[in-house]
């Protein structure tokens, strides 16, 4: 049984997500010792560094985020493709920007469960910045981390978050979404109420460790990385992360 | 003292219980470990169950972090992976802990 992770990347005129991928890349392979594919486009191939495997493809476009107050490409939807990309029985399925400084996620490909997320975040500027309750009749879920086995429930689960983005005004009016743009989190949130609303089986226990977007990394290495927000600066060491702030000076 | 030595030890205060939590979260986190396919929590709640009950039969059920079912057969042997693993992530944070209490 193969395992492996699977990042997404595909740099925009405002990002270069690649500094943040090849970075993650090289926290998987020290930390968790597994095979990484990229999915990314031709434009980005060129400066990614450390992987396995590269899968070409071309972009959906037409998705759009506040980023530092502007309205930026988003190339967020071909997610929905990660049961097809992935070349591995069993996937971790990662963003770009989680830093992986631990080996716990291991403990999550060692379990029984077919499809894994999170559903709590945690804020390290302990501001509590992603309480979404008020924002949907859901909770959301963070699609950051995933965890699947190509199997039947994984592939229904695919399916379905690929059925809900087809028709996503319609499942945001049901679930009251208040976030019109297609947006992952939501879009497995839905899949997973609408095949297994009593289920609690999917997720991963415990909480996802971020940094909001308004908090600048100051430093960052192997180890961990200092972090500055308002006039306070704090530092997390071997503490897996999710940084919302794409603007990391990459020093090693 | 002034008011500018004490807004310093306030902004100390709040960076040191900030760091202290954030180090708690982390030790939440290390202490998810898979046994027999499911997913449990080392804390204490776990290790006290699977100790009174590994004390009353040789074999039982348990649920897992997320209500799953998991046969225990061998009690002494999970036990001691739970204990290890607690204590790895206890001690992490006793060090960091004692760090932050002489600042």
């Amino acid at each position: 049984m193969s395992a492996g992770a699977l990042i997404y990347c595909f740099d925009t005129e405002q990002v270069q997500y690649h500094a943040c991928t090849n970075f993650a890349i090289s926290l998987i392979k020290k930390n968790l010792n597994l095979p990484v594919t990229v999915v990314t486009n031709e434009q980005t191939k060129e400066h990614i560094r450390g992987q396995d495997q590269i899968l070409l493809i071309e972009q959906k476009k037409g998705n759009r985020r506040f980023y530092n107050g502007n309205a930026v490409p988003w190339y967020n939807a071909d997610r929905t493709e990660a049961y097809e990309h992935s070349p591995y029985d069993t996937t971790l399925l990662l963003d770009s920007d989680y830093f992986v400084y631990t080996n716990n996620l291991l403990q999550l490909l060692s379990s029984d469960e077919e499809f894994l997320l999170y559903q709590d975040a945690y804020d390290l500027t302990d501001r509590k910045s992603f309480d979404y309750q008020t924002m949907s009749v859901i909770p959301m879920v963070w699609a950051t981390v995933i965890v699947f086995k190509k199997c039947e429930k994984s592939k229904q689960i695919f399916e379905m978050v690929k059925h809900i983005k087809s028709n996503y005004s319609y499942f945001c009016n049901l679930y009251r979404i208040q976030f019109s743009n297609y947006r992952n989190d939501y879009a497995f949130a839905m899949a997973l109420n609408q095949l297994f609303p009593e289920e609690k089986r999917h997720l991963i226990p415990g909480s996802m460790s971020m940094l909001p977007a308004d908090t600048e990394v100051t430093k960052i290495d192997e180890h961990g990385l200092t972090f500055k927000f308002d006039k306070y600066i704090n530092f997390i060491e071997g503490h897996d992360v999710h940084v919302y702030n794409k603007e990391i000076k990459f020093n090693v | 003292m002034d008011l500018s030595s004490l807004k310093n030890r306030s902004d100390l205060s709040f960076q040191s219980a900030l760091a202290k939590k954030n180090a708690l979260e982390k030790a939440h986190s290390r202490s998810i470990m898979a046994y027999n396919g499911c997913l449990f929590r080392a804390d204490a709640s776990t290790i006290n169950l699977i100790s009174v009950l590994k004390q009353y039969h040789k074999e039982f059920v348990v649920l897992d972090a997320n209500e799953n079912p998991c046969m225990i057969t061998d009690a002494d042997g999970f036990l001691k992976l739970l204990i290890e693993r607690n204590q790895e992530c206890l001690n992490q944070y006793h060090q960091l802990h004692e760090q932050l209490k002489k600042k």
